[in-house]
């Protein structure tokens, strides 16, 4: 052999014995392009337009409907003592005042002392839709149309892409199927998209009464003797028929999630009969997302798994439930992250990012409640005033970052904080598709 | 009287005249049902279009609207639209409504159970390779008792291509 052509081939094999293992079923050369600092994430968008004021700054009735009663109603989420007087935030026992009875704490620490909360960001939309695609995108959401999926990758599809995960490794749990929520888990970006969609279920109808009617009574199917056939002859079929990519009216999952994913639909109905779902101690609404959100980390253990909440919402025309509602978000979201703590294998291992997607106006609406107290609508710039927190390994503890009169973080820095947390950050950044002020959360502190 | 017995003559005789049989031509064409190919089929089936299709085809008769939106609300909650139209179809095939052929006429004559499946579903005729194909499938396998009917219906109506017109 010539020492030339010796020469050429040796460095051809030893390029390729450096790359091939890299090599990802995505498509991707390098896995990970930071060390991860965390397995898993979970990620509650905490939602609905939480005001200010009326949370993070604990002034409860104080700076909203003039009476001066301040407290602190996030208790599982804030350091801060309840209020004392003028109680309607909690439950209501039966004959007696309306939400008399606060939820009793069921974190034993609270999550701004186990991690970090950033008390002043500020959100990128006042409106729904546009503030959750900018939290699952991390990007501006300029031009972006409801009833269309988000315009730039969501934060599915840089981890499936860029982490080489699985399909049953990212799910989003929406609480409804309305406002684009469905839409949310995959972008119609070109070089992403269905392909690197999440898994998608809102639970109150997957597991309501509209799909207990339609998939309870499904059939399992024996994995060899029946499924493999029928998988064998549908691939087939598929191979013949060469949809296009554009054309896929959704996520893909390959067989044996597919299965994966029949079982857990039947065994959820199964224990939604028996009792045997993880419910909060006060579920129903966004509690009861949570529960099913919790059933799919029992099963799935997802590296992302995405919740949405939105009850808090109601505060348009109810300030009272509005309060009720962000109360037993605080429950719920301190059950789910206990939950996680008896899961094995994402114990220790899971970091729990939370933020709404958006704040609420600073002046009420003339709607009153049955307290007599105003509603309030979201849209000006005190709806760009939120919080957010994260809390787990390698998550500094008892940390507060920013305040009122000093503003730090932007929503969009969720998403490049998740693709910092498992492993991707610079492939994210290089993909140039979120919000040029977008900066890892870990970068901010 | 007389003018008037003419009359009559003269119109009797050009109702007469009028009054000829069609002369029917005959071509020699054999009359044939006419089936598409897959190349065109480019628009998918909304939620509802899809279902109310399927369940004409699997029981013979249309879903009530009921039915339709309830099945619509649901695939809209899942994110893998042909998972869980896969759940869908065995539910309905938990249905002792449901009509399939039996076992043994797919097996005794299979090359007609492929081509009146490929017409049910796909309002087309199976290509020559897609013949085989089914029917080589269709005849290893039968010897396993769980290999029904039920699972060739359930892969063509879960398929990329019944998703589409």
């Amino acid at each position: 052999m010539k020492r030339r052509e010796f020469v050429k081939k040796t460095a051809a094999l030893t390029a390729g014995s450096l790359v091939i293992p890299y090599i990802l079923p995505s498509g991707s050369l390098f896995a990970q392009t930071n060390a991860p600092l965390a397995e898993h994430v979970v990620y509650v968008l905490f939602g609905g337009g939480l005001r200010q004021q009326d949370s993070i700054l604990q002034r409860y009735l104080a700076d909203s409907q003039n009476f001066n009663v301040g407290g602190n109603i996030l208790y599982n989420m804030l350091e801060g003592a309840p209020p004392t007087s003028k109680i309607a935030y909690g439950t209501t026992p039966a004959g007696q005042p309306d939400g008399i009875q606060p939820i009793p704490k069921i974190l034993s620490q609270t999550l701004q002392k186990q991690g970090t909360i950033f008390a002043e960001m500020r959100a990128i939309s006042g409106g729904h839709y546009g503030g959750l695609n900018s939290l699952i995108t991390g990007s501006r959401v300029e031009g972006q149309g409801l009833k269309v999926r988000p315009i730039n990758p969501t934060v599915f599809e840089y981890a499936r892409r860029f982490g080489g995960f699985k399909a049953t490794d990212t799910w989003f749990i929406g609480n409804t199927i309305g406002n684009s929520v469905p839409l949310l888990n995959s972008s119609k970006h070109p070089d992403f998209g269905l392909t690197y969609g999440g898994n998608f279920f809102a639970p109150n109808i997957t597991f309501g009464s509209d799909g207990y009617a339609a998939l309870s009574n499904a059939k399992i199917y024996h994995p060899q003797e029946e499924l493999e056939p029928m998988y064998k002859m549908k691939n087939f079929l598929d191979n013949s028929f060469n949809i296009k990519k554009g054309d896929m009216p959704g996520i893909r999952n390959t067989d044996a999630e597919r299965t994966q994913i029949k079982e857990f639909i039947a065994n959820t109905f199964k224990n939604q009969a028996s009792g045997q779902l993880p419910m909060p101690p006060v579920s129903g609404g966004d509690g009861t997302t949570i529960g099913y959100a919790a059933e799919v980390l029992k099963v799935f253990k997802p590296k992302l798994l995405v919740v949405n909440m939105s009850n808090i919402d109601g505060c348009h025309g109810n300030f009272t439930g509005y309060l009720q509602a962000m109360h037993r978000a605080d429950h719920a979201l301190g059950f789910l992250w206990n939950y996680i703590q008896s899961i094995p294998e994402m114990k220790d291992k899971t970091i729990m990012c939370f933020v709404p997607e958006c704040g609420r106006n600073l002046k009420h609406n003339p709607i009153i409640d049955q307290n007599d107290w105003y509603g309030y609508d979201h849209g000006d710039a005190n709806s760009l005033r939120v919080f957010g927190g994260m809390v787990g390994p390698n998550v500094q503890s008892n940390l507060m970052v920013g305040s009122e009169s000093n503003p730090i973080g932007v929503v969009t820095d969720f998403n490049l904080t998740i693709a910092e947390i498992l492993g991707y950050k610079s492939d994210v950044m290089d993909a140039g598709l979120i919000d040029g002020n977008a900066k890892s959360l870990f970068d901010r502190i | 009287m007389r003018i008037f017995k003419t009359l009559l003559s003269v119109l009797f005789l050009m109702l007469f005249l009028q009054c000829t049989k069609n002369k029917n031509t005959n071509y020699e064409i054999v009359e044939t049902a006419s089936y598409g190919d897959n190349l065109n089929k480019d628009k998918d089936k909304t939620n509802i279009e899809f279902h109310s299709i399927l369940s004409t085809n699997l029981f013979q008769k249309p879903s009530s609207i009921n039915e339709l939106t309830r099945t619509d609300r649901v695939i809209q909650s899942c994110g893998d639209k042909t998972l869980i139209n896969e759940v869908i179809i065995s539910n309905y095939m938990n249905s002792n409504q449901v009509i399939l052929p039996s076992r043994r006429r797919m097996i005794d004559s299979t090359e007609r159970f492929v081509e009146e499946t490929y017409i049910r579903f796909f309002i087309r005729r199976p290509t020559q390779a897609e013949k085989t194909w089914f029917i080589n499938f269709i005849n290893a396998n039968a010897s396993n008792p769980s290999f029904r009917p039920e699972l060739v219906y359930t892969a063509f109506s879960a398929s990329d291509e019944y998703m589409f017109y």
